[in-house]
């Protein structure tokens, strides 16, 4: 079946071709001898540049998907026997903690890998992290005007009844956003899950909905269906960046932060091209680009500076590392008992 | 006297082939992929394995998500049909002028033709607290838009164009002298509706409820915007509990769930359907209603009905439109061709490759539709009814299952399609050829046997009776399955998310990406853009049929041609 599939290339390259002619605008690939396959968890607009540039710098094509974290997993995870991909690109640490045990990754250490600290890499190279992205509230600032509010500043803030089913954040079944926001909790309490479970339960009434993705609710919030919520950094300087009127403020009691990773997938066909990828994308290289394309990330590799725009917004929070070992030993416990006492009281 | 089966077979070579062919693919393209799939979810080093999903299976809340899906399934079903019904009784009966019906079709036939997820999107500007019709319009503060009402209102909106579809045709094909006659007898026309038209549709609503129910069943875009999280249903779980909690053997468990609800329905349907006699095509022609089948009063309530809905769905349009229009919709609403050139650029590729796919799979896919409607409604042949149901399985089972289940059995020897086009198109066309296998069969429990038997007791042979004869009178059903081949072909996503890959990629799974990160003025663009070559598309097909064909298309090319 495989000449039918080369027909069909064949055909749409002509297809193609015919399409450079008639529109000018789209330039048939050229092809290269070396090229690195990949899957992106991180969307297209900040996935692309970084391909590109990385292809500028190395000559090496980048062939890429996006996927969401869960399906690019499920993916890599059925593809184990004969794999499709090199490397799997961006995406929270914990899709890759979570693919570590079906034995999908090879482990591969970049020489960043001794420089960086020790969260942001798996010890053996399983996986090792390329940004950091803290949690943020992001409020709207038309529903803060209407109920005479300030930004949110403590976790106790957001318990007002004012934002009665008006907060939208992310669910823990899917998103390593809503796993990071609950460790955080777990954090300010002292690491009490009592307390912490307490706190939860006590804001849940003021929670419209539990998005699928981390990044579900900045719309809503930017358009005013919701009050506010907590998100990566990045979702909610681009829904600012988008001309939304909204308000990011941190918490006093402080908010964790979660690495996005890179790994080599088991048996990937071109290792060569994959580890150069690795190479760049956990160095200095790539991660001073972030800047440039206006990607919010803070970055892994300690070389590189914060942008300032970013980090006057960083200013004066307190922002804290979750602990990976204590939280991949509890992280299935905890969310098996977020879904039980939180979500479906 | 009949021959017996095997020796009707034998006297006939191309129609054991025929046979043969679609057992060899129905094999591999159906009960392969699941069974690989099923073996991944209960075999575990070699040992039969019940673990995992026992713990799915009788969690509280999965069991409330598994009676909501049946919930909404019939309540979108109902109505949906109801609606359906509505419309194709308007059309064919109420003597609306052709330029109303003209602009209805089109209008009806949008969300049928638009990607998974603009529909949810409309309802999420409109409804809720700070929603345009909710807050702007009627002034209501604290508005919710998440839960079953929305959901189920939204994916009703959604489906009942395939009602329409599947009946008008069918009501178009009742001979009015029936109802003529009826009348003439001095019955009520609420009496002829009651005991002579309804009862006629009879094996048209009866499809298009199993249709609409299956559909809803497998959708699991708008529950998963809409329903929020106090509504679960079992699509969306099985699809968070596979992508989210990352438990394949969970999530196909809950799938299972749901094969079991989709089979009783159909069995139930091919029970009840079969025991009447809906013959209304025989050998003579039918003429044009001499009379007016509704009263003045029913026939404004309908068309005004029909009207509202209409304005409704082309409202939700128009702010998908706007939002194509503007940089950031609800922000900065400066008009902007931006959106456009992102798709006609970075987006050339993927619409490219979605339309090869797309003409490739659709021919076949009604081919095969038919093919198999037919020899399963009107031959005998041993394992009939086992290949009419397994026909329907992956239509009936959600999509991120038969997605994963492709994924599974095609990634390694001795099969690999993955990574090409074929396994998208296969997908596409055992999937989605299903809607021609039920219009074919629905429309042949109205055709008269007697047809083909006086062709094959003149001697002719099976398939020249089927290409001569019946071939004509079902063309209809093919054209409508053409019809829902192509629009699936072009908008169809959860089960192709996870077929697509680097050499082959979908405009749906662009468009959700669009959608996630935040870029909606591209996902807007990008949905506009296929809805405008899938009517572009369906007005051609029309075209050239009205000019190849005879009276026996027109319905539904009439419909299709809008």
């Amino acid at each position: 079946m495989a000449f039918i599939d080369r027909g069909l290339r064949a055909f749409r390259a002509a297809a193609a071709a015919l399409a450079v002619c008639m529109f000018a605008l789209l330039g048939a690939p050229a092809a290269t001898a070396a090229e690195v396959n990949v899957y992106s968890i991180w969307p297209e607009n900040w996935a692309r540049p970084m391909f590109e540039e990385f292809e500028k710098a190395t000559g090496v094509k980048v062939n890429f998907v996006r996927f969401s974290s869960g399906e690019a997993l499920a993916r890599v995870v059925a593809e184990k026997n004969n794999p499709r991909i090199d490397v799997l690109f961006g995406g929270p640490v914990e899709t890759f903690a979570a693919g570590v045990p079906q034995g999908i990754f090879e482990s591969y250490k970049p020489p960043s890998f001794d420089k960086l600290p020790e969260r942001f890499r798996e010890s053996s190279g399983q996986w090792v992290a390329i940004a950091d992205d803290p949690l943020v509230f992001m409020t709207n600032k038309k529903f803060l005007a209407e109920h005479k509010l300030a930004p949110p500043a403590s976790w106790q803030d957001l318990l007002n009844p004012v934002y009665k089913n008006m907060l939208q954040m992310a669910d823990a079944r899917t998103s390593g956003t809503a796993v990071t926001r609950i460790f955080s909790i777990l954090e300010v309490n002292g690491r009490d899950e009592n307390k912490a479970f307490a706190y939860m339960k006590q804001l849940r009434p003021n929670v419209q909905l539990y998005t699928k993705s981390g990044g579900g609710g900045t719309l809503p919030v930017g358009i005013g269906q919701a009050g506010g919520g907590i998100f990566f950094i990045v979702d909610a300087l681009d829904t600012k960046a988008k001309g939304y009127d909204v308000a990011i403020s941190f918490p006093k009691e402080g908010i964790g932060t979660s690495a996005e990773a890179i790994a080599l997938i088991k048996g990937a066909k071109n290792p060569d091209t994959a580890k150069k990828l690795i190479d760049w994308a956990t160095s200095a290289q790539m991660q001073s680009l972030f800047a440039k394309y206006k990607i919010n990330f803070v970055p892994a590799n300690p070389e590189v500076k914060v942008e300032p725009s970013l980090a006057a917004v960083l200013q004066g929070a307190k922002i804290f590392p979750i602990d990976a070992k204590y939280a991949g030993a509890n992280r299935k416990q905890v969310v098996d008992r977020w879904i039980a006492e939180v979500l479906n009281p | 006297m009949r021959p017996g089966v095997g020796a009707r077979l034998r006297a006939e070579p191309a129609l054991a082939l025929a046979i043969a062919i679609l057992w060899v693919l129905i094999a591999l393209f159906i009960v392969y992929p699941i069974a690989m799939l099923l073996a991944r979810v209960f075999v575990e080093d070699g040992h039969f394995t019940l673990t995992g999903i026992a713990a799915v299976l009788t969690d509280r809340h999965q069991v409330v998500a598994f009676w909501n899906s049946l919930l909404l399934g019939t309540l979108v079903g109902v109505i949906g049909t109801a609606f359906g019904f509505i419309f194709a009784f308007a059309a064919t009966r109420c003597r609306l002028s052709p330029t109303l019906i003209r602009l209805i079709d089109v209008a009806v036939l949008l969300p049928l033709v638009s990607p998974p997820f603009t529909m949810a999107i409309g309802y999420i500007f409109s409804f809720g607290a700070r929603g345009l019709i909710t807050y702007d319009l009627l002034g209501i503060k604290g508005a919710g838009v998440y839960g079953m009402t929305s959901t189920m209102t939204a994916e009703a909106a959604t489906y009942f164009p395939i009602a329409y579809l599947a009946l008008r045709p069918m009501i178009a094909a009742i001979d009015s002298n029936i109802e003529g006659m009826a009348l003439s007898l001095g019955a009520s026309r609420w009496r002829v509706f009651r005991t002579v038209t309804l009862p006629l549709c009879i094996p048209g609503l009866a499809n298009s409820f199993l249709l609409l129910f299956a559909a809803s069943l497998a959708d699991f875009a708008t529950p998963l915007i809409l329903a929020g999280n106090q509504f679960p249903v079992l699509p969306t779980q099985a699809f968070l509990q596979i992508t989210g909690l990352f438990d394949l053997r969970g999530g196909a468990a809950l799938s299972l769930m749901l094969l079991v609800p989709a089979l009783l329905v159909f069995v139930a349907q091919r029970y009840w359907v079969g025991r009447g006699h809906y013959v209304t095509v025989t050998g003579k022609g039918a003429g044009q209603a001499p009379f007016d089948s509704v009263t003045p009063v029913a026939r404004w309530t309908l068309v005004s009905l029909c009207v509202a809905v209409t304005l409704f769905i082309v409202y939700l349009y128009v702010l998908l439109l706007y939002a194509s229009l503007v940089v950031a919709f609800g922000a900065n609403e400066a008009f902007t061709l931006q959106h456009y050139r992102v798709v006609f650029t970075e987006g050339l590729r993927v619409l490219g490759d979605t339309l090869i796919i797309a003409a490739i799979a659709t021919p076949l896919g009604g081919f095969y539709g038919v093919l198999l409607g037919y020899l399963v409604a009107r031959k005998r042949f041993v394992g009939r009814t086992t290949m009419e149901i397994t026909s329907m399985v992956n239509y009936a089972l959600p999509g991120t299952i038969v997605g994963i289940g492709y994924l599974i059995a095609f990634n390694d020897p001795p099969i690999v399609l993955a990574g090409g086009a074929l396994i998208i198109i296969a997908c596409y066309v055992f999937r989605y050829g299903a809607t021609g296998i039920r219009t074919t069969i629905a429309m042949m429990q109205q055709l008269d046997r007697s047809l083909e038997e006086a062709s094959e007791s003149l001697g002719a042979s099976s398939s020249t009776t089927f290409r001569r004869v019946t071939l004509p009178l079902i063309l209809p059903a093919f054209f409508a399955g053409l019809g829902v081949m192509f629009i699936r072909s072009m908008t169809a996503i959860s089960a192709t998310i996870f077929v697509v890959s680097l050499s082959w990629t979908l405009v749906t799974v662009k468009i959700l990406e669009n959608m996630t990160e935040l870029a909606l003025g591209v996902a807007a663009a990008f949905s506009v853009v296929v809805v405008a070559i899938v009517f572009i598309v369906i007005f051609a097909i029309g075209r050239v049929l009205r000019r190849l064909r005879a009276a026996g298309a027109s319905a539904v090319t009439g419909l299709l041609a809008t």
